[in-house]
């Protein structure tokens, strides 16, 4: 339930309707704008911008329109998994098997890979926006409300999982409270807690976060604030640093704020809500130079462009020039009336981060012409071999995208 | 732009006659071709695909919970629920009889140009993709999907429709449905 904490940009229809209402009916309190529709300016009170659907029906490999996909030269694509709806982050368990989140869906899909061929069962379902990461043999399964812990789940596929929720803390907001979760190379479980909102001042200190855990939820730290709403990272092959995307606030115009790709600086802030990629003043929460002292960004993924999965290629399949460049699904734009995304890019950058480069990597899943999309890649997984599995959210299906000279 | 993007989803739409009996069922509640004739049960006539296709998975899948329908869509396939929702977006619905209170209807008018309902449903409120037609749905049935969702009770939809109706009156929902109900777009 959103809860009435401060909305900014209230609109001014919605004042005349409080008048109203307190005219006709004293008791009612003004109705704010949907999280999604906070800091809409009268000027874009008439756009027919929404929330794109999504497709919760099974796709068979054979209804992907696989020749559409372009990618450099040498590179390949095939369906890995198909009929799996709304798949989201892929994590890897041990023996072949895959474990996969979804959103409306509820459901948290395992899927084993005998070398030629897929499986898929549903693992559990019925959750609020699962999620999942695996390590050590065991499984941590984290909703918006609910955090699960399946122990030993390579040994025993069916074991019975362990209630986790009260240890981890979370918050009740569910807006922006989708979790994209990992292990990072010092075994804690990162976990970050979006602002519930479009763009406000957050109901309590819960949010805009990015936290670690013991996997079994003791010794929280909060590591960064100011974090509208990361959704995927990886850790930087060679200086161990977590590199982190963030969506960007809506109704601020087709070409601002960008989403960006950040690293983390432990105790840094990120600007949200009053400074948006690291340079832009807010319209709506002011504050006396707002961009003092805010992390600045590695680089910038594009306006509205929904930066997902981040991957850092680490493999040996890909030739020498992929080696440590960071791999980023967008997965496209509905604020924006000319839509962007719909791909996965690269980012070359040095270590530190400097001289970042965004270039394209796999496309074709978005016709510029008409504006139409079949396709919305979402996260990134890096197979053993070195290959790289990429989930489509709209298809249901997940690609394998490997090379060879 | 709509014909290019209407070929290249042509293959999801050419779904295949809903069972006989699967259509028997809805019907049952639903009303014969789609327009429910029962007190707060939904029209499905005229509905988006995308919507209906939604709800059905959803319910299916036990995210949405509606007591009346418990178990009746388990094992149903994708397919099945694709082309019931294919079967009743094309139905018509039908042309709203009940009469119009003039004071309510142009409150509920005002009310839903001020809260921007026709952002998403569109301003005729005849819906689009995953957004609910309202022009000529139930009255009865708008009011209490509102009133669920306002009591955050509508577990399984949009957490957008819970913000956008926090905090808003009986009495501006009772208008609102009112003059939804009435609208022949």
């Amino acid at each position: 339930m959103i809860r009435q904490f401060k909305q900014v940009g209230l609109l001014v229809s919605m004042s005349m309707l409080a008048a109203t209402a307190q005219a006709q009916a004293p008791a009612a309190a003004p109705a704010p704008a949907p999280a999604w529709k906070q800091g809409m300016p009268d000027n874009m009170a008439t756009s027919t911008l929404a929330p794109l659907a999504g497709k919760l029906t099974a796709t068979k490999a054979a209804d992907v329109p696989l020749d559409k996909i372009k990618l450099p030269p040498g590179f390949k694509v095939e369906v890995w998994a198909d009929s799996v709806p709304g798949s989201r982050a892929i994590t890897q368990g041990d023996g072949g098997k895959y474990y996969v989140g979804t959103r409306p869906l509820g459901r948290i899909y395992e899927i084993t890979d005998n070398g030629t061929t897929r499986t898929s069962r549903v693992l559990v379902d019925k959750l609020n926006q699962p999620t999942a990461a695996y390590k050590d043999g065991s499984l941590i399964v984290m909703s918006v409300d609910k955090v699960l812990h399946y122990q030993n789940i390579d040994k025993n596929p069916n074991v019975a999982p362990v209630d986790l929720t009260a240890k981890f803390n979370l918050p009740p907001e569910q807006h922006h409270n989708w979790k994209y979760i990992a292990f990072g190379p010092d075994g804690k479980l990162y976990v970050p807690f979006g602002a519930p909102c479009n763009i406000c001042e957050p109901p309590s200190a819960e949010y805009a976060q990015i936290r670690r855990y013991n996997a079994d939820g003791s010794n929280m730290e909060v590591l960064a604030r100011g974090v509208r709403n990361t959704v995927g990272f990886d850790w930087h092959p060679v200086t161990k640093e977590l590199w982190f995307s963030n969506h960007g606030r809506d109704w601020m115009g087709d070409d601002t704020p960008n989403d960006t790709m950040n690293r983390l600086k432990v105790g840094g802030h990120y600007g949200f809500p009053s400074c948006h990629q690291g340079n832009l003043p807010d319209p709506d929460v002011k504050r006396a130079k707002p961009c003092d002292g805010i992390e600045q960004p590695v680089a910038l993924m594009g306006p509205h462009a929904s930066s997902m999965g981040v991957k850092f290629y680490s493999g040996n399949m890909f030739p020498a020039e992929y080696r440590n460049v960071l791999f980023n699904a967008r997965k496209g734009s509905w604020n924006r009336t000319k839509k962007i995304g719909y791909d996965v890019v690269m980012v070359r950058a040095d270590a530190d981060g400097k001289n970042a480069k965004v270039e394209p990597f796999m496309t074709g899943f978005f016709n510029e012409a008409d504006q139409s999309f079949w396709g919305r890649p979402a996260y990134l997984h890096q197979m053993k071999d070195g290959s790289m599995l990429v989930s489509d959210e709209q298809m249901g299906v997940i690609y394998r995208v490997s090379y060879s000279k | 732009m709509a014909f290019l993007g209407a070929a290249i989803l042509a293959p999801l739409f050419s779904a295949a006659q809903p069972a006989p009996a699967l259509v028997t069922l809805c019907s049952a509640c639903h009303g014969p071709n789609g327009n429910s004739q029962l007190k707060d049960v939904p029209s499905l006539a005229g509905q988006p695909k995308i919507f209906i296709e939604n709800q059905l998975v959803l319910i299916r899948e036990g995210m949405r919970d509606i007591a009346q329908m418990k178990g009746m869509l388990d094992k149903v396939p994708d397919s099945e629920l694709t082309a019931l929702a294919v079967h009743y977006a094309s139905l018509p619905i039908a042309k709203p009889t009940a009469k119009r209170q003039a004071a309510l209807f142009s409150r509920g008018e005002t009310l839903s140009q001020e809260m921007r309902c026709g952002i998403c449903h569109l301003p005729t409120y005849v819906g689009r993709e995953q957004m609910p037609r309202l022009a000529g749905q139930r009255e009865d049935y708008l009011l209490y999907t509102m009133r669920a969702m306002k009591a955050n009770q509508a577990v399984g939809r949009d957490s957008i429709m819970i913000a956008s109706l926090y905090g808003i009156s009986d009495e501006d929902l009772q208008a609102i449905s009112h003059y939804l109900s009435r609208l022949a777009n």
